[in-house]
């Protein structure tokens, strides 16, 4: 089976650490770990709306809710990103039934977060909310340093090429929640937090089973084992949590309460806290990795930034 | 569900649309069982999805790329051809940029495609007179169309995730390049084939450019490929894993696209290099 010992044409390297490697050696990939990685927008709060819990409950659920988003933004730099709801539940049920495959499905879903999207930008226009599409993510700068409350669809942009599963559902892993929590991550950003109809997590579904119990916090790596069947948060989150290497913690909060999105965004764990790593136990601080950029700034203190923290402590 | 509230009064109704999913979470594992959806279709099953490796084919310029064209444009003919470009040299620069910057692997997926565009957009002009055309990931939809009037279809191998790719223990390349990419086209597309054209003949048990002493692989399951744990791999990890899962391409072959010939007996379902399978 070997090849005739042809004259092999040469290839043309650039010098460069991965040069002539193989990406698929152990060793060579090891050495692209580290423990040190950029924060792109540091200060950049991910807040995602749920499509059933929230959005599909209609004027009643999400007037009190913008409004406390509204507020924090003076705050706050937030990015927004929504979810789905029923018509996309609706949209799975009519591709399964046509055999569609995962792909596809994944590609059509996305539709339904547009027009949400276009719901939550045409509520917030006046507010400074702008319909973000991934094409301009890398002007999200200049729209939060203008103030601005960027409106973007959840879904990650996998399309045809969702990975395949092996879910007895057949739906498509990747959707709002990981898209969102994603763009936290990559971003290095300060918080993720999902705003949706129940007070976080349960052990059971409260909505069926009314001893379930809240729990204000768990453990990233725990909760997987503990393999619950329904999870309030799409699971590839949690599964993504567990490598990632900024965002090692999300809050999961009821946005039939707003308040609570406030109160979230001002550090309070006030819902479920999912962390990964004990370092990371909200008993700690929410946000830990915020922490040495606050003593930054203190050092540098100027008399606005004083009365600015002064603001924030209250 | 109606009558639940939770502590704050009357809670704002849902608006649901009643189907068999019901309103519960989409994660529900009662869903399958419940409705007994039949199997999914094949989008386009006579096609024949190939890689052309970039480091390995294009960074060797004309010598090795000029041959492959010939062997593309003639297959044609009788086969439906959608080429993937891999990334190779530039993509490898710019990747060893982005570490010693500390950089995401978000950013380094989303720069690491640019090469891969590079590289198909230059299939592209080789094969423009042959019927070549460069598909844009936005109008992947436009296949039928192009295989209907006998095109030879180049695309961009890395897959659409770039911010959204997500990190990985242990090294911050991205998981997912153009192999993944290539073979996720296949398998939504429930193509005919898959194959990877390299410098190599396909699998060896160490990598043969270092150690003569590799051995070659002709055939091998993608279980027992994962439980060698070999140090490299001639395709992406992922490629094997998503392997396990697919519905549709459970079998890829890895060619040395270096010896005449080898592409069109892999086309005609010929085992010239390595085979890797599921079942």
């Amino acid at each position: 089976m070997a090849s005739p010992a042809v004259s092999r044409p040469k290839r043309a390297h650039i010098p460069s650490k991965l040069m002539r490697e193989s990406l698929l050696n152990k060793q060579v990939m090891a050495s692209t770990d580290s423990d040190t990685e950029v924060c792109i927008l540091p200060d950049v709060n991910i807040l995602v709306l749920g499509g059933q819990s929230i959005l599909d409950r209609g004027k009643k659920a999400m007037g009190p809710v913008l409004e406390a988003i509204v507020k924090s933004r003076k705050k706050h730099k937030l990015v927004i990103g929504v979810g789905a709801g029923a018509r996309v539940r609706h949209t799975y049920h009519i591709c399964l039934d046509l055999g569609i495959p995962l792909g596809g499905m994944a590609m059509v879903a996305g539709a339904v977060d547009e027009q949400n999207t276009r719901l939550v930008a045409s509520l917030l226009a006046k507010y400074k909310g702008i319909a973000l599409n991934k094409d301009h993510f890398l002007d999200l700068p200049l729209w939060l340093e203008a103030g601005m409350i960027p409106i973007t669809t959840g879904m990650p942009p996998y399309h045809y090429w969702e990975p395949p599963n092996d879910n007895p559902d057949r739906m498509p892993t990747h959707g709002e929640d990981l898209g969102m929590f994603m763009m936290g991550e990559v971003l290095g950003g300060r918080s993720v937090i999902y705003i949706k109809d129940e007070d976080g997590l349960y052990t059971a579904d409260p909505k069926k089973d009314r001893n379930a119990k809240l729990i204000p916090a768990i453990e990233a790596n725990e909760l997987l084992a503990m393999d619950m069947p329904e999870l309030i948060l799409e699971k590839s989150v949690v599964q993504t949590m567990v490598n990632s290497r900024h965002m090692k913690q999300v809050q999961i909060v009821n946005g039939l309460k707003p308040e609570m999105v406030s109160r979230a965004l001002n550090g309070e764990p006030v819902g479920t806290v999912i962390y990964c790593g004990e370092e990371n136990h909200p008993s700690k601080g929410m946000w830990p990795w915020t922490d040495g950029r606050k003593k930054a700034k203190k050092n540098k203190t100027s008399k606005t930034s004083a009365k600015k923290s002064v603001r924030r402590a209250r | 569900m109606a009558t639940h509230t939770n502590g704050n009064g009357s809670v704002p109704q849902r608006r649901t649309i009643q189907m068999t999913h019901g309103n519960s979470t989409s994660s529900v594992t009662a869903v399958l069982t419940e409705s007994k959806y039949e199997e999914p279709i094949q989008v386009l099953p006579d096609t024949n999805v190939i890689k052309i490796g970039g480091q390995s084919i294009m960074d060797r310029g004309r010598s090795a790329v000029f041959p492959l064209i010939d062997e593309i444009v003639e297959n044609a003919k009788a086969h439906q051809i959608l080429i993937g470009a891999g990334g190779g040299t530039r993509a490898r620069h710019a990747y060893s940029l982005a570490l010693d910057l500390d950089l995401p692997t978000g950013v380094l997926a989303s720069i690491g495609c640019a090469t891969s565009r590079q590289n198909a957009r230059i299939l592209q002009m080789l094969l423009a007179k042959h019927g070549g055309v460069y598909l844009n990931p936005e109008d992947f939809e436009k296949l039928p169309l192009y295989f209907r009037v006998g095109c030879i279809p180049v695309m961009v191998g890395m897959p659409p995730y770039e911010y959204w790719e997500k990190p990985t223990k242990g090294s911050r390349i991205p998981q997912n390049r153009t192999d993944s990419g290539v073979y996720l086209t296949a398998e939504f597309l429930g193509a005919r084939t898959c194959i990877f054209v390299k410098d190599e003949d396909g699998l060896y048990t160490d990598d043969p450019k270092k150690n003569k002493h590799a051995k070659f692989i002709p055939k091998i399951t993608v279980q027992e490929l994962m439980d060698r744990d070999l140090d490299d791999l001639v395709v992406e990890h992922i490629v094997l894993e998503n392997m396990l899962k697919a519905r549709n391409v459970r079998s890829i072959q890895v060619i040395n696209g270096m010896v005449q010939g080898n592409l069109t007996r892999a086309l005609n379902g010929e085992h010239v290099g390595t085979i890797i399978h599921v079942d």
